[in-house]
């Protein structure tokens, strides 16, 4: 049996210059950091078993690989070529529409445990590119390439996106005190509304055209995010974000709705430098920077709200960032 | 004697004025992630290089995690190619000096790993051939290297060069120590920094 898994992703900022009619038009840039939760995959062959037996939230069992439901895993096993008897099933730390990049590094984890399974060893950025291809070219969602490339490298770097589909990959070089001092004045919570990311971006990419100069905007904070990160000026790092969020609201108009500006306000009216709603929006997991000493008061205010909003789900996610991305966890193959 | 102490200094002063700190911080970053991730570290030279390769191991499995010995569970596994004086001999004797190295690194190597080789001019073929296997199965290569960085540098994802000149043994191998102990030093005040951190939280 191969084990595989990929880390989850915090953007920070520059969400959406990952588009490709963004970055077709004019170069796009994110910075991220990969966290310690995590989609696995485990792939065990079963040479008795009569076709593919796929096992997420429901199980499926298909002669073919053709007829499988499960689209990520149905086209990574076409592209790559796994014909084989097998059982396939995944486990997360967080469910899809977290806004967390889940539904990309999925597609990371497959492709990294399905080409381990037949013995090829791929660069980094093959990986990230075979999954680029499988979510955006064939499966035809309209997401960008961001979170397959966190997923893949990981840690803490900035992605640009080239017009020629190339990616530079810049790794920030963050020492373990700001990475450290980042996650004690982090604060994260599940909103509680799962959403998908492609129903929120079908409608910002229709934009684009018209957003042109705002993405440009975004773009630019990378690199002032990138320095203000590097010196551990963390306020100044919220009010970024602050920014960020502000701009990012006006892409599309299902970015955010009403409980979201809601319990956002509220955070920043108990003393939070800033913050945003990771991924797409919509819902999902909405991000605070603020000092050490408010975390406590804006925990219990947002609660509070989620609460009045009726949001039963509404969750604190405790975050670590991690520095690694894709890995193989336990691989009895012998190749 | 007092003219040989002082250029001999100056040379060094000069080396570690020059040194590429942002391969050294890639380095770091690189180590971090294999050691979040349980990967190996396989560390390995020629003369004073495998000298300096035992010390690394020894710095990394132990004195990084001086001040909490009885907390890390999780350790820096570091590991200095070949692991026995026999199996040096017999990859030597039996197969060729040339696999001292990239023999017993295939034994080991898996994905998630990392590779340190060290050579100061980078051209060692033994030290070759096991950055070349690592490079086929894809696992990250830190090359510590002097003089003009040879294949070493070149192949090298992370490219620690002291830049020389040729044949400067001496003064390459005092710097080469310098880094390893920069590195050492950096992790002991992480897992330092770490447990004080825990204790705020």
């Amino acid at each position: 049996m191969i084990i595989v898994r990929a880390p989850l992703r915090i953007s920070f900022v520059g969400g959406g210059s990952d588009l490709p009619d963004f970055y077709h038009m004019s170069p796009g840039k994110v910075i991220s950091a990969t966290i310690d939760k995590y989609v696995y995959v485990a792939i065990n062959p079963a040479p008795l078993l009569k076709g593919i037996s796929a096992r997420y939230s429901i199980n499926e069992n298909v002669k073919r690989v053709i007829d499988l439901k499960n689209d990520r895993i149905r086209e990574t096993m076409l592209h790559l070529g796994v014909e084989d008897n097998m059982e396939i099933g995944t486990f997360s730390h967080m469910p899809v529409g977290t806004g967390l990049g889940g539904s990309s590094s999925f597609a990371v984890t497959l492709v990294k445990g399905l080409s381990t399974y037949l013995g090829q060893r791929l660069d980094k950025k093959d990986i990230a590119e075979i999954a680029c291809k499988i979510e955006i070219d064939i499966l035809k969602e309209p997401i960008g390439k961001q979170d397959q490339y966190a997923a893949t490298f990981g840690g803490f770097n900035t992605f640009q996106f080239n017009s020629d589909e190339s990616v530079d990959v810049e790794p920030i070089l963050l020492d373990y005190k700001k990475s450290l001092d980042l996650e004690n004045h982090m604060l994260v919570f599940f909103t509680g509304i799962l959403r998908k990311a492609s129903s929120v971006l079908k409608e910002q990419k229709t934009n684009i055209p018209q957003k042109m100069d705002t993405l440009k905007s975004m773009v630019d904070l990378v690199e002032v995010f990138k320095k203000k990160l590097i010196r551990g000026d963390f306020e100044g790092l919220g009010k970024l974000l602050h920014e960020n969020w502000l701009k990012k609201k006006k892409l599309a108009s299902n970015v955010s709705n009403s409980e979201i500006d809601q319990l956002y306000t509220v955070g920043m009216r108990n003393g939070a430098w800033g913050g945003k709603v990771l991924g797409a929006g919509g819902g999902g997991c909405i991000l605070f920077l603020a000092p050490f000493k408010k975390k406590e008061i804006i925990k219990e205010a947002v609660h509070e709200m989620a609460k009045k909003l009726g949001l039963s789900d509404f969750k604190q996610v405790p975050i670590k960032f991690v520095h690694s991305g894709v890995e193989i966890v336990s691989s009895s193959l012998f190749n | 004697m007092e003219k040989h102490i002082k250029s001999y200094i100056k040379k060094s002063v000069k080396l570690l004025q020059n040194l590429p700190h942002k391969e050294i911080a890639k380095a770091m970053n690189l180590l971090q992630a294999t050691y979040e991730r349980d990967g190996r570290i396989y560390v390995f030279g020629n003369g004073g290089s495998l000298a300096l390769a035992t010390h690394w191991v020894a710095d990394f499995n132990k004195t990084v995690f001086s001040h909490h010995l009885d907390k890390n569970t999780r350790r820096f596994q570091a590991i200095r190619l070949p692991t026995t004086e026999e199996e040096l001999t017999a990859w030597a004797n039996d197969v060729g000096f040339d696999m001292v190295f990239a023999g017993p690194l295939r034994n080991y190597l898996r994905d998630g790993d990392l590779v340190i080789a060290i050579s100061s001019s980078g051209n060692s073929p033994n030290i070759i051939k096991a950055v070349e296997l690592a490079k086929e199965y894809k696992i990250p290569v830190i090359g510590v290297s002097g003089f003009e960085g040879g294949v070493l540098n070149e192949l090298a994802d992370v490219k620690i060069l002291v830049n020389t000149d040729k044949g400067e043994y001496e003064l390459v191998e005092g710097i080469h120590a310098v880094i390893l102990h920069l590195i050492t030093k950096y992790f002991k005040n992480y897992f330092d920094y770490l447990d004080k951190n825990i204790s705020i939280k």
